[in-house]
């Protein structure tokens, strides 16, 4: 089986737990307005990978995979090769290496991406904005496809994190934090941790690079400070539910 | 008081045994940190005021220079940080970081180095060596033209024949455990039995040897008295014990000058002390700490006077006080022990600092506790080095140490004959260039066939590059071989080769620099198209590269294979060639600060380097080129088998706190994992740096920022204001293990 990968990080440990191992799919549904990685997204390109001798590479790494490593599959969106990703899980967990699928859930449920779920350890799922209309402006994309993949891995018990961007001026207030609560509601409480990341501008070269237009080249830096105050609403909101 | 009460007896009790005492009598720790202490007002009092002194040192260069008295264990009467609170004491003249010369090895680094500093050395000094065939002399009398120009091209270079060699452990503990007047007497009946033997030179030798060994110990012995104290007897007392071995230390100091004086294996031996102390309720945690940490500023506080010159191959005036600690015993319990702690606590409790350089031995099988506590200090201080105490020990057994950087050797049982480094990039060019020196023409080795322009063939490259690397290893050999005699016979280590046994078996450590570039340049040739590029001399000095090509560092094994084969083969042809004194053959890929100069000496490479521009230093891929992430970079340099290069294999490595995680534990924790992880390879040793670059360009443009911003360069730690501009560059442009 052949996927392309964008590229690879020996020594991933934002991903998961341990230290992990992360594959970067080519190519993304969604086109996020403050992506990062910009040159992912694109189908095109890319570096065809054979599951064989991606894993056979991943082994090299098995030694600091101890206390909860692994392997996290990112993109891009990795779920667009459940097929590719569940060949390499089944490979891996042979040697007792656990997978993460790090995704925005942005394809639709079908056999094949439940297969790759079920096979994964966790999955770090990213929502993006707290309803419909957020979606189609900032990430041209539905909210459903990702809300299927939340009440599936819900459905299963599987091991959950949230993650959630926040951008200056986007979704950098309380009230919008409390949108988000209110979209997943009890939902919430299935995920072992929900956080908060940092819109920084570090991206912003790759959009020259690419030749494309920042939609957000004005946007500054989530401060430290902010994301801290909004990820401990956050927290003793969550807190209060459960 | 009896000195050996409550110790579990055996072997130790009947002949120097000083591991199989240790072995029976130490106490595994298998707790956390939380049982240390911090730093009492005293230790606070003289620290304050040894820090003054370091500032002052900082900004005049050194403190102060005695040029009239030659550095000796009786030279100086006896000194002190401060008379009345000092708990361990003794220093190597008579006022702290006040520093003497010392000429045996070489005159005129001597004179030099007062000059460098605006002292003078007196006319006493020089009048008295003026007859006086010094080890730097002696070298040169012997020196052949090819020798010499290898020297002066800096294919060899960093070679121990105008400097002491050091590199050489004194068993310090001995004196704690059995008192000199027992050693004396060891020595005193080896002697003898030399004496019944055949005089052949060697045995002469040895004799000869054995005479000065004794005469020195019996120095030492005033030494101590001088400052109130009998080390003819045996420690009574943890407090003794510490000085009693401290004291064999400063001996060794004040008689030797060498690069490096390490002090060995040393904590948990001492622990056996507290702990019996400990047990009689005649010591606290407090008062255990207490003397650590006066031990340690001692420590802090050793120096030779260097030359400048001397500065640009070990940068940061260390003096490699490198102190061992962990492991794991033969019978499979760990040797950590609450010392263990307490060593690394002396890093919270006066700061970060170069000195003593603390290398942890690691194994899989230390307790978690204890490896954690040992990351939280790289992460906190990044002070201490990591070596795998997995891969020396069926080597070395269980009572070895490290000397200098990454040079294990068992202590009192195996000593070192250190032999620098040579250039394996620039034995390359000088293949390519039939012999000659790229940079200034002249006919080094052997008249070869020079390559022609053009594209160059890998298989011809490799043919040439081992022809001339065989040449390299034979020339290499021979001169340590001259070296070696000579310091043997000029610049005698007296003290430290006391506290070894009379049949000690020696190591000659050779090393190799430029290793990364090397293998890089060979992957060029090999999988992209280089093209040579001749000078109006006729002499290849630079070289067209089209196309990509596999860069070690990268987890690939189609470069990794050629590095590690490079090792290997320079190792057999090493092996291959007689030694002085039945040495044993060892190799070190390890630079120490020696690859910016090495880089300033070697041309344009067929890898991209050109001209000039620093090597990685040790084992490191090329800054910049590790693009797959840090593990994949560990895992290279990995690869590289320790059995052929078991004087050790340096690895530096630079990683951003954020990218280790979000908060101390999760740090901890990763970094934990990390070394595991690299050690489980059969990987030799990680120097952990864990820091920003910014903090580093910030630190360079204005040193006052963090006055004592300790790095891990190379096998040791620096205080990064005491690099040169360039020196402090390099360091920035190495690769930091970041996330976008």
């Amino acid at each position: 089986m052949q996927a392309p990968v964008h590229s690879e990080e020996s020594f991933a440990t934002l991903d998961g737990t341990g230290i992990r191992y992360a594959v970067f799919f080519q190519g993304c549904p969604f086109k996020c307005a403050y992506c990062h990685n910009p040159d992912t997204q694109p189908f095109a390109g890319g570096t065809p990978a054979q599951a064989d001798a991606l894993v056979k590479k991943i082994l090299r790494y098995k030694t600091y995979f101890k206390g909860g490593g692994g392997v996290t599959f990112s993109g891009g969106e990795p779920l667009l090769h459940p097929e590719f990703i569940l060949e390499c899980e089944q490979k891996l967990k042979t040697f007792g290496i656990g997978c993460a699928l790090d995704t925005s859930g942005a394809v639709a449920l079908n056999e094949a991406v439940r297969a790759a779920v079920d096979a994964s350890e966790m999955v770090i799922l990213d929502i993006k904005m707290p309803d419909e209309e957020g979606y189609e402006r900032y990430i041209g994309g539905s909210i459903k496809n990702p809300l299927a993949l939340l009440d599936y891995c819900i459905s299963i018990k599987k091991r959950l994190w949230l993650r959630t961007v926040i951008v200056p001026g986007i979704n950098d207030t309380f009230e919008k934090i409390d949108e988000y609560l209110k979209l997943l509601g009890k939902r919430v409480l299935c995920a072992e941790k929900y956080e908060l990341l940092a819109f920084h501008t570090l991206g912003f070269s790759k959009y020259e690079k690419l030749g494309w237009d920042n939609p957000l080249k004005s946007v500054p830096a989530l401060s430290n400070e902010k994301l801290a105050l909004l990820q401990a609403h956050l927290d003793g909101a969550i807190a209060a539910m459960r | 008081m009896e000195a050996w009460r409550d110790f579990v007896k055996g072997n130790w009790n009947n002949t120097i045994d000083v591991r199989d005492f240790i072995n029976l009598n130490y106490t595994p720790y298998d707790g956390d940190a939380s049982f240390l202490s911090g730093p009492t007002q005293r230790t606070k009092t003289v620290y304050a005021h040894v820090e003054e002194l370091l500032k002052e040192e900082h900004r005049k260069g050194v403190l102060d220079v005695d040029t009239e008295h030659v550095s000796s264990i009786l030279a100086f009467p006896p000194g002190y940080v401060d008379k009345d609170r000092d708990i361990i004491v003794g220093l190597q003249t008579d006022a702290p970081l006040k520093r003497a010369v010392n000429p045996f090895a070489g005159l005129r680094m001597c004179k030099q180095a007062c000059e460098a500093y605006g002292y003078a050395l007196s006319d006493k000094v020089l009048e008295e060596f003026a007859y006086r065939t010094t080890h730097n002399d002696a070298v040169f009398h012997v020196y052949s033209k090819e020798m010499r120009t290898a020297r002066h091209t800096g294919v060899i270079t960093g070679l121990p024949d105008a400097y002491a060699r050091g590199r050489i452990i004194g068993d310090y503990r001995r004196i704690a455990l059995y008192g000199m007047d027992y050693l004396i007497s060891q020595k005193q009946a080896d002697k003898e039995a030399l004496q019944k033997k055949p005089m052949t030179e060697e045995n002469i030798r040895l004799i000869e040897e054995l005479y000065k060994q004794i005469d020195f110990m019996n120095r030492l012995k005033t030494m101590a008295s001088q400052y109130g104290y009998d080390i003819s007897r045996p420690a009574q007392t943890a407090k003794e014990a510490v000085q009693w071995l401290y004291f064999g230390y400063l001996g060794a100091v004040k008689e030797q000058n060498g690069a490096a004086n390490s002090i060995g294996r040393i904590s948990t031996f001492l622990d056996i002390y507290f702990e019996r102390d400990m047990r009689e309720g005649t010591l606290t945690e407090v008062e255990a700490q207490e003397i650590i940490d006066d031990f340690i500023i001692k420590l802090r506080l050793v120096r030779h006077l260097r030359t400048p010159e001397y500065n640009e191959v070990f940068a940061g005036d260390p003096t490699w006080v490198t102190m061992s600690e962990a492991g794991i015993a033969l019978d499979g319990r760990h040797m950590v022990t609450k010392n263990a702690y307490r060593v690394l606590n002396t890093l919270y409790n006066l700061g970060s600092s170069a000195e003593p350089n603390i290398t942890i031995l690691w194994s899989e099988q230390l307790p978690e506790t204890y490896k954690k506590f040992c990351a939280k200090v790289s992460i906190d201080t990044d002070s201490i080095q990591y070596e795998n105490d997995d891969v020396m020990r069926p080597l070395y057994d269980d009572d070895y140490a490290i000397a200098c950087c990454v040079s294990a050797m068992k202590v009192g049982k195996q000593m070192q004959y250190f032999g620098a480094r040579c250039n394996l990039a620039k034995v390359l060019l000088m293949a390519l260039n039939g012999g000659r020196d790229e940079i200034s023409g002249v006919q080094v080795g052997p008249k070869g066939k020079t390559f022609k322009e053009g594209e160059l063939n890998y298989d011809e490259v490799i043919k040439a590059f081992k022809k001339y690397c065989a040449w390299m290893a034979k020339l290499y050999v021979n001169t340590l071989n001259v070296i070696h005699y000579m310091h043997d016979k000029y610049a005698y280590e007296r003290l430290m080769m006391s506290l070894h046994d009379t049949d000690v078996e020696r190591l000659m450590a050779f090393g190799i620099s430029g290793f990364s570039v090397l293998a890089d340049s060979l992957s060029a040739v090999k999988y992209a198209k280089v093209k040579a590029v001749k000078d109006e001399r006729g002499l290849i000095t630079d070289f067209v590269t089209e196309g990509d090509f596999p860069k070690y560092g990268n987890d690939d094994d189609r470069v990794d294979d050629i590095a590690k084969a490079i090792v290997e083969y320079f190792y057999e042809q090493l092996a291959k060639h007689k030694k002085y004194r039945g040495a044993v053959t060892t190799l070190s890929i390890l630079t120490i600060t020696s690859n910016v100069m090495y880089g300033k000496k070697t041309g344009s490479t067929p890898d991209g380097r050109k001209k000039g521009e620093p090597f990685a230093p040790g084992a490191n891929p090329m800054h910049g080129r590790d693009n797959h992430g840090a593990l994949a970079s560990l895992n290279s340099v990995a690869k590289l088998r320790y059995s052929c290069c078991r004087d050790g294999i340096s690895n530096t490595f630079s990683v951003t706190p954020e990218v280790l995680g979000k908060g101390e534990d999760e740090r901890v924790t990763r970094l934990t994992h990390m070394l595991d992880g690299y050690f489980a390879q059969d990987a030799h040793h990680l120097n952990v740096n864990v820091l920003n670059r910014q903090k580093l360009i910030d630190a360079m443009n204005d040193p006052t920022l963090y006055p004592n911003l300790t790095i891990r360069v190379s096998g040791y730690a620096v205080n990064f204001n005491k690099l040169n501009r360039e020196q402090q560059q390099e360091v920035i442009n190495r690769t930091f293990h970041a996330k976008l």
